[in-house]
């Protein structure tokens, strides 16, 4: 029956049949997002007015305050404190991270025997699950465990990296850094691999050496997959909740120095039963990213960005029409970048669940055998 | 195919309000029964059993009722109670509490049935001081099902190994036992600093022992800590961390999760004593290699300070108590009056190894750290709450981390206040 209708209809009548289809397969999609995304946002500013315990109605068991709960989170210490390790984590990552990738990503750009499995090597630690890595290295980093175990049988004395306040934030930088620059890596070499070789061949004949080919091509031409990265990266920064609570649990991340805006909402929001003030915090952390995030587009992705439309355009070759058709073909790159890293991605965590499954095998034949 | 996006269209729309109504109900099952929904916190093993054998007897009793028990990981249970509470037809009739500040905030949301005077005469009198944890302004909001008094619990056979003969009774003898374990290379005391309430429970402690009981009222009604008693408590703890008789690490150690907690440590004879509340043998039996009761597990009440103006004998508790949802039939009045009756009690002291909270039902601990514990609640002069539990989480939490704080050697005993205080005004 249906073929009957499909064969006989007239353009016109397709054409809204197919807007009809749109518009029904959207609604779900729509309602989670407006439920899910949207919602949320307005009420936890709603409940941001209210001193309220999370049972029944904020105007009715709660009190309103008004913006006091905005005043007591801004003048806390903790919060400064939180705002304070998350601002740090966000630069330090860029700072550790940037330049070790782009490093790395030299290195396993150049051919060599086993690339590929280095790579992948160096793309696990992003693909094992928060959870998995933080209930790892705080088991190995505990005073009696591993890492101290290896510094003793070298005759050094190892110190409590998770508890020591004054070691505890970089412990978490090195965890970050370990788990976090597999994505740069790979992001960065498929950066390069659509730099085309002819520049560097044209560059080797001005007699430029390796250093300096990579300073004068690599580099600039990197520029639009550093940004996006970095982008990523401070996104990520600002988020970052669950690799804290799973190493220092609920409460003890502000004594040892380690808390972010994110544990800290959660921190006085929900285990605090404050849940008016818990919204406020939502509130402000998500201005805080959104300020963040913005003037991040406006001042740097933006030149990026902008070269895409008017490099679209095409034109003649004057000198900031040209400008922007590099910069447009830039973004292009960017995006087959971005596209060759999720691929790489997809076929590394293939590869790990392969290897996982073949090591699981003759475990599992065993048990069956039992 | 034109059929097909509207189906799907249809079928996504309807699974959503599905899914939205599946909470809805008026308390009856398909076949006509009342349905009692009954939220604890024993996820595995005898705990869950005892549950579910007294849904099944009741039942039988009572063939026109359907008591469906859900069991809550007890991590969760708080998050997801707080969220179900907000619905009526998605809460459950009966649930877990603990009294104190949380559940004077459920109570005040008019959220909890007063029981005052629907519970039976037997939980009347046989739970005359237990029921004390979950009254509020003189009206009973809960009946508790088990009483969790607190003290030191330690390794009889580490201690002999230290030369230890007598448990400590004063602080002094406490600290020398410290230092004879510590000589003896054995880990004197774990702690589980990462939950910050175990660290937190030696401040209660210190303070029950040097703040006369009116002051210990006074802050636990207002929240006042001006008496200088509390400063005192908070000397003690520097005076403990001086001893530096905690294992290793013990600011990230958890308290009940695997061998490396706290009181996995404990049952693995890794450390010699932990101050913890009245659930330590279960928690312990769980973590030792084999599974069974620690067979050298015995407990001592916490040691008396000298100038102290508590009194020895005081001791601090918590309780395990069932409250009732203010939309419930009567059924799970019914329901709970009947779990309290001494044989249901005793069941429940055997499957939780605890202490039940009715008097005639005592006679089933047989546990001997247990023995010991019910000895020292009865002659107790007074029993206090957990101060976490007496102020809620929110000021409750920001104690526990102050003390956490001092522990890391950040801030000392007025800060711990200054905390409290900054606490009370974010709720």
């Amino acid at each position: 029956m249906s073929e009957a209708t499909t064969s006989n209809a007239r353009p016109r009548s397709d054409r809204a049949r197919r807007r009809f289809e749109v518009g029904v397969l959207s609604v779900p999609a729509l309602v989670m997002f407006i439920g899910f995304v949207i919602l949320p946002v307005f009420m936890a500013a709603y409940y941001g007015f209210y001193k309220w315990k999370g049972f029944g109605k904020p105007n009715v068991n709660g009190t309103f305050v008004g913006l006091d709960n905005y005043r007591v989170i801004l003048t806390d210490p903790s919060f400064q404190q939180a705002l304070g390790h998350t601002l740090f984590i966000a630069v330090m990552s860029l700072v550790i991270q940037g330049p070790l990738a782009i490093l790395f990503a030299l290195l396993l750009n150049q051919k060599f025997k086993g690339r590929g499995l280095i790579r992948t090597l160096i793309f696990v630690p992003y693909v094992v699950s928060e959870v998995i890595v933080g209930t790892g290295w705080s088991l190995m980093l505990q005073p009696t465990g591993a890492v101290n175990a290896v510094l003793a049988k070298f005759g050094l004395h190892g110190v409590d990296w998770i508890a020591n306040p004054k070691i505890a934030i970089w412990t978490l930088m090195f965890i970050i850094s370990w788990k976090y620059i597999g994505f740069a890596v790979i992001l960065m070499i498929a950066g390069m691999q659509a730099i085309p070789e002819e520049l560097y061949e044209a560059a080797r004949v001005d007699g430029a050496g390796f250093w300096r080919q990579q300073w004068s091509i690599t580099l600039p031409l990197l520029g639009p997959t550093i940004r996006m990265w970095a982008f990523m990266s401070i996104i990520g920064s600002l988020q970052l909740f669950d690799l804290v609570y799973i190493i220092w649990g609920q409460y003890v991340a502000s004594t040892a120095g380690t808390s972010t805006m994110a544990t800290y909402m959660v921190r006085e929001g929900r285990l605090a039963n404050n849940y008016g003030y818990g919204s406020a915090v939502a509130v402000v952390i998500f201005v805080i990213s959104l300020v963040i995030a913005l003037s991040y587009q406006k001042f740097v992705l933006n030149r990026d960005l902008d070269g895409a439309v008017e490099g679209n355009r095409g034109g003649s070759g004057s000198k900031p029409r040209r400008k922007a058709r590099i910069r447009g073909a830039a973004v292009e790159r960017t995006a087959a970048a971005v596209e060759a890293a999720d691929t790489m991605e997809r076929t590394a965590v293939e590869t790990i669940r392969k290897g996982a499954r073949a090591a699981a095998a003759p475990l599992m034949a065993k048990e069956l055998e039992a | 195919m034109k059929i097909k996006p509207i189906l799907a269209g249809t079928l996504a729309l309807a699974t959503l309000i599905g899914a939205s109504a599946c909470g809805g109900g008026d308390g009856k099952t398909a076949d006509g029964k009342t349905e009692v929904v009954v939220w604890m916190n024993s996820t595995t093993g005898d705990g869950k059993k005892f549950w579910e054998d007294a849904a099944a007897a009741f039942e039988k009793e009572h063939a026109d009722v359907d008591i469906k028990i859900e069991a809550i990981q007890n991590e969760d249970m708080d998050g997801k109670l707080q969220t179900a509470l907000q619905d009526p037809a998605s809460a459950p009739d009966m649930f877990l509490a603990r009294g104190g500040q949380k559940l004077r905030d459920v109570v005040e949301a008019g959220q909890v049935m007063d029981l005052t005077d629907k519970i039976s005469d037997e939980v009347k009198t046989q739970m005359a001081t237990a029921l004390d944890t979950t009254s509020i302004d003189g009206k009973v909001y809960g009946v508790p099902q088990s009483v969790l008094p607190g003290g030191i619990w330690y390794s009889k056979d580490l201690f002999k190994q230290a030369g230890i003969t007598d448990t400590p009774k004063t602080w002094d003898e406490f600290k020398a036992d410290v230092d004879k374990l510590k000589a003896a290379g054995i880990t004197p005391i774990a702690l589980g600093g990462k939950d910050a309430w175990p660290a937190a429970h030696w401040y209660y402690w210190f303070a029950l022992r040097e703040c006369s009981q009116s002051a210990f009222d006074e802050a636990s009604n207002d929240m006042k800590f001006t008496n200088e008693c509390w400063v005192k408590a908070g000397d003690d703890v520097q005076d403990l961390l001086d001893l530096d008789g905690f294992n290793d690490g013990f600011l990230t150690t958890s308290a009940q999760q695997g061998a490396s907690s706290s009181a996995g440590l404990l049952a693995n004879h890794m450390a010699a004593m932990e101050l913890m509340g009245g659930w330590e043998p279960g928690v312990v039996r769980d973590l030792t290699p084999d599974q069974k009761d620690m067979a050298d597990l015995g407990y001592f009440t916490f040691p008396e300070m000298e100038g102290g103006e508590g009194s020895p004998t005081a001791i601090l508790a918590g309780a395990d108590a069932m409250s009732i949802g203010a939309w419930a039939p009567q059924e799970a009045v019914d329901f709970l009056n009947f779990i309290s009756q001494q044989e249901w009690q005793e069941k429940y002291a055997e499957a939780f190894v605890t202490i039940p909270a009715a008097k005639n039902a005592q006679s089933a601990v047989t546990n001997e750290a247990l023995k010991q514990v019910l000895g020292a609640y009865d002659q107790a002069s007074s029993v206090s709450l957990w101060l976490d539990t007496v102020f809620g989480q929110n000021v409750g939490n920001a104690l526990n981390e102050g003390v956490v704080n001092m522990m890391a050697g950040k801030g000392n005993a007025e800060d711990i206040v200054k905390g409290i205080e900054a606490a009370a005004a974010k709720g």
